[in-house]
């Protein structure tokens, strides 16, 4: 994936540059397309999930539209981020105003 | 001590699978400057996104290569086509790719629901469609043969 970028501070943070050290959600979308066995895979090899884990998130996505798989840091919600468009998930990254 | 690599040879209908090749390497081509499934990253920045896009795309076609590797002398002299470790995931991935082309590009006609469950008339389909259905069915059964036979031991891992 494209190198994380690196924050190095010598002012003061932005309203924008303050989100990067705020927790990240990593959501998937659901689509027509993939198969619910090729959903699991992909959540048991890309985030560590074990099989009840990647079942419950693709029921999610597949019934509710959406599932949150991960929280966190940006740069790794990023990495995920990636990794799961790089197998063609729809995925993308939210603030997490949860918290 | 020795790792045996595990490799599932399928036996395919030269007949009925050397058709659906042209539309795979139409496919493929089309692919060839185009995300599969266009991502929604406004958060990033301009750069970063230019590289992000570029480096997704650049995995996209080399997983294609992969899949169209496949295809090779072995399955047009005995229909035979090999999975192995090296080869599943993108294999897996590219007909992902394909998939989700064959939808935006040749089956929009069908709808996103029949396209879900399944449920299409064939005999309802003019040719073109009908082979598109086809190579989508086709790329989704061979995801599913290698999902079965080598997530545990390869996938999953």
């Amino acid at each position: 994936m494209p190198e994380p970028r690196t924050h190095t501070r010598t002012e003061p943070r932005t309203s924008t540059e303050s989100q990067v050290d705020d927790a990240w959600r990593v959501v998937v979308l659901n689509d027509p397309v993939n198969l619910m066995s090729y959903v699991v895979m992909v959540f048991k090899k890309v985030l560590g999930f074990n099989e009840t884990k990647a079942r419950k998130h693709m029921l999610e996505v597949h019934e509710q539209g959406r599932s949150v798989v991960w929280i966190g840091v940006r740069e790794t919600a990023e990495a995920h981020v990636f990794t799961l468009q790089q197998w063609h998930l729809t995925a993308v990254l939210e603030p997490d105003e949860t918290r | 001590m020795k790792r045996v690599e595990k490799r599932v040879e399928v036996k395919l209908s030269l007949p009925v699978v050397a058709p659906l090749l042209d539309i795979i390497r139409e496919l493929s081509r089309e692919l060839e400057k185009s995300l599969a499934a266009p991502q929604a990253l406004h958060d990033l920045d301009q750069e970063f996104r230019g590289a992000w896009i570029g480096e997704l795309l650049e995995g996209q076609q080399e997983d294609l290569r992969g899949l169209l590797g496949l295809f090779n002398g072995q399955f047009f002299s005995e229909g035979v086509v090999a999975f192995d470790e090296k080869n599943a995931e993108p294999i897996v991935r590219a007909c992902t790719a394909l998939r989700l082309q064959l939808r935006e590009r040749r089956l929009k006609v069908l709808g996103d629901e029949s396209l879900e469950t399944g449920d299409v008339d064939m005999a309802g389909l003019d040719e073109p469609a009908r082979k598109a259905f086809m190579c989508y069915l086709f790329l989704a059964t061979v995801q599913e043969l290698i999902i079965q036979h080598l997530d545990s031991t390869i996938i999953g891992r």
